[in-house]
């Protein structure tokens, strides 16, 4: 019937146009010799060749890089009756096209494309291929893969951060039972067994427990002055060997006591470092007695002091049992221990290369830790700038001369019985005359009396009733000249700065940390009173 | 309706054939050594298909689905678990997958891979049968692996059988088991049959 093939002219005709001005995807058909016959305006806006440049020409002369990556045979796979999937992951694209892409400027277009037989029947006539721009998408699924991954890291190193807290938390109640442990079973034994043998051994046992002990709650303190910034320096011009020398005669006695051997060696004419002598002291302390820890019976702990290129460098070398690769870049950090096992054969709470780390920086200067690998021992090292210029001297430590106190008499202060015992049998080793006092108003009363006049008072200063504060401003307004001006030692067991200063301020000329070293208070009497 | 040993035997014979193709074609373009592990094949009614991959698949599954025609006609499918379609992608990609739904680039990918699979192996059967086989466009959906086979009997009103085919690939120290479908109706299924058959004498 004409009037229906008329309708299916006008019908192809449209389809024909329809195609033509398809502009969301690349549409091109060839005929079963791969000549391009159609050619949609999607493709003529995106790759500026027109249908009339296109149209009759072969697709593999007009695309030779289609040959070049193989994708002539999916067309030849088409032409024998199969559809290919072109995904943009594995062929990135099909077509050659630059596109300008908002932000990135220009940028070459990811396509996905298919490429079907067109079938007359059972018959293969041509192939028709469709192209997709998927540029944004590949682009939103690359931040999105890049966000995930970021999301899982920082999740992981949460994890890990509280994991690490946990295991310290653990241990950190372990290192604080242990000597606690030791401390009240012997207590036990020498309230029970009081034969004079294991009564001195006992005692030996009981000081070196808290001695520890007192090291972990420093490191503890230290640890937490560094995290809130508090920690302040006394920077002093000094020699790094003296305070290697000084650290090494502290663990001297350990070292020998475990077979193992310390071997100097001090570089002549280093230049001074500009340091706090105490806090660094601390850092090849804690350096050594890791060193010591990781060492067995006969191995050797070396310590240098050299100077290279305005830095003094020390460095502790040992060979004992060395440190894993993967661990040495975490070796530094809060809590961290290689081996955090229940079974872990050393003790520590993993704080002490940490606080080497922050003191070191806090001077200005960096740690190192080397590793040959487990079995081969380990070196650290420190550097610290050196104090440029002519003032290269460091100032040598006097040497301590043995402290008495033959002739001093002492006042002590304190509400607690036990801490007022102690005060009196430490000061009356060397050699003083004390009276102990337990609270501040008697105290007053005793000196308003002139019954007895102190050379010196210790007094406590967080007493209940009358705290030390209120005793030394009474002291400082009384009548009589002598005991208006008595030198007097405020004791805390709060160790900042603050309490320092708010003690020397309402009038105590030193302040002493609890709990007291004996020789620093007998010391610090023996200053207070020549002066 | 089952195979004899011959027939089987025939039929694994002829699958190698496509999964060497296919094979071939996925290593050039992943750049990867990529194994297909000799086909195991079953055959089945099509309604019990779906209780015997719901054994070894679970879940969701991303399936490719072409339907091919000529004088051997049907569907295909290769089913592959989401764990095993994401690790796929993994393997052939150097990038981690996000989950299907939301990695259009993986779907093509699976697509591309099902495309290439199916196609190597009908098109071996079409060459036995010297008639060619034409396809529809690939489709990839994923949806729990009952509802796919409820669509292919939900279409036909004849009795139809499944062609089950354990397909391994092998790439990189890992093995990704998926399972190709390959339903025909009784007719299309004798046709298949006597070329087969007819193939293997020729053979001997």
């Amino acid at each position: 019937m004409p009037a229906e093939e008329e309708n299916l002219d006008a019908l192809a005709a449209a389809a024909s146009k329809w195609f033509e001005q398809l502009d969301d995807r690349g549409v091109f058909i060839t005929d079963d010799c791969l000549i391009v016959r159609r050619w949609n305006r999607w493709l003529v806006e995106r790759t500026g060749l027109r249908s009339s440049e296109m149209v009759g020409r072969p697709l593999l002369e007009l695309f030779p890089d289609l040959v070049e990556r193989g994708l002539a045979a999916s067309y030849h796979d088409a032409l024998a009756g199969e559809v290919r999937i072109l995904s943009q992951r594995f062929h990135k694209y099909l077509l050659p096209i630059t596109r300008s892409f908002h932000g990135a400027g220009l940028t070459e277009m990811a396509q996905s494309a298919r490429i079907e037989p067109l079938t007359d029947g059972h018959q293969v006539v041509g192939t028709i291929t469709l192209i997709e721009d998927v540029t944004e998408r590949v682009i939103s699924e690359r931040e999105l893969r890049t966000q995930i991954i970021a999301s899982d890291e920082a999740r992981r190193v949460a994890e890990e951060a509280s994991r690490l807290k946990d295991e310290f938390l653990a241990t950190l109640s372990h290192e604080i039972r242990t000597p606690l442990n030791a401390v009240i079973g012997w207590t036990r034994i020498l309230q029970t067994q009081p034969s004079v043998r294991s009564r001195a051994h006992a005692l030996e046992v009981i000081e070196r427990n808290a001695m520890s002990q007192m090291r972990l709650v420093e490191d503890l303190l230290d640890m937490a002055r560094i995290i809130s910034g508090k920690l302040r320096l006394k920077i002093d011009t000094l020699s790094l060997a003296d305070v290697a020398q000084a650290a090494v005669d502290v663990v001297a006695p350990g070292a020998t006591a475990k077979k193992v051997a310390i071997e100097t060696a001090f570089a002549a004419d280093v230049p001074a470092v500009s340091g706090d002598s105490e806090r660094l002291q601390q850092v090849i302390w804690n350096l050594l007695s890791n060193a010591l820890k990781f060492t067995d019976p006969g191995g050797r702990v070396r310590i240098e002091v050299t100077s290279d290129d305005g830095y003094v460098r020390l460095s502790v070398r040992d060979n004992g049992q060395g440190i894993p690769a993967d661990f040495i870049p975490f070796v530094f950090d809060r809590f961290r221990q290689a081996d955090a096992s229940a079974s872990r054969r050393h003790g520590g709470l993993g704080l002490g290369l940490s606080l080497v780390r922050q003191i070191v920086e806090l001077h200005g200067g960096r740690v190192g830790a080397e590793s040959e690998g487990a079995g081969k021992g380990s070196t650290f090292s420190v550097s610290l700038p050196a104090v440029p210029g002519p003032d290269r001297h460091p100032v040598h430590p006097v040497a301590l001369e043995p402290v008495t106190l033959q002739g001093i008499s002492i006042l002590i202060v304190d509400d607690e019985t036990d801490a007022r015992e102690l005060l009196v049998a430490m000061l009356e080793n060397f050699g003083a005359t004390v009276r102990a006092i337990g609270s501040a108003d008697d105290a007053l009363a005793l000196l308003t009396s002139t019954e007895w006049e102190p050379d010196v008072l210790v007094s406590d200063m967080g007493m209940a009733d009358t705290d030390g504060f209120a005793l030394i401003r009474s002291i400082r307004a009384l009548e009589s000249p002598k005991t208006r001006t008595l030198p007097a030692i405020a004791l805390t067991a709060y160790a900042n700065p603050e309490d320092r200063v708010r003690a020397l301020v309402a009038g105590y000329q030193n302040h002493m940390p609890k709990p007291v070293d004996a020789n620093a208070l007998a010391a610090a009497i023996v200053r207070i009173v020549t002066t | 309706m089952e195979l004899t040993a011959l027939q089987q035997d025939a039929l694994v014979e002829l699958l190698n054939i496509g999964f060497g193709r296919a094979a071939a074609s996925l290593s050039q373009l992943t750049g990867h050594r990529v194994l297909l592990e000799v086909p195991q094949v079953t055959l089945q009614a099509v309604d019990e298909v779906g209780e015997a991959l719901e054994r070894v698949v679970q879940g969701h599954v991303a399936s490719v689905h072409q339907i091919f025609s000529g004088r051997v006609s049907g569907d295909a499918l290769l089913i592959l678990d989401e764990a095993g379609a994401a690790m796929l992608k993994e393997l052939l990609t150097n990038e981690p997958a996000l989950p299907l739904a939301i990695d259009a680039s993986a779907r093509e990918v699976i697509t591309e891979i099902g495309n290439i699979l199916l196609n190597a192996c009908l098109g071996t059967f079409g060459n036995l049968l010297k008639v060619q086989v034409s396809f529809s466009v690939p489709h990839l959906s994923i949806e729990h692996v009952g509802a796919i086979l409820e669509s292919l009997k939900v279409a036909h009103e004849e009795i139809r059988y499944a062609l089950v085919v354990h397909a391994g690939f092998r790439l990189r120290d890992t093995q990704v088991t998926g399972y190709m479908v390959i339903v025909l109706s009784v007719a299309s299924l004798d046709r298949l049959i006597h070329a087969v058959e007819d193939w293997e004498q020729s053979q001997s």
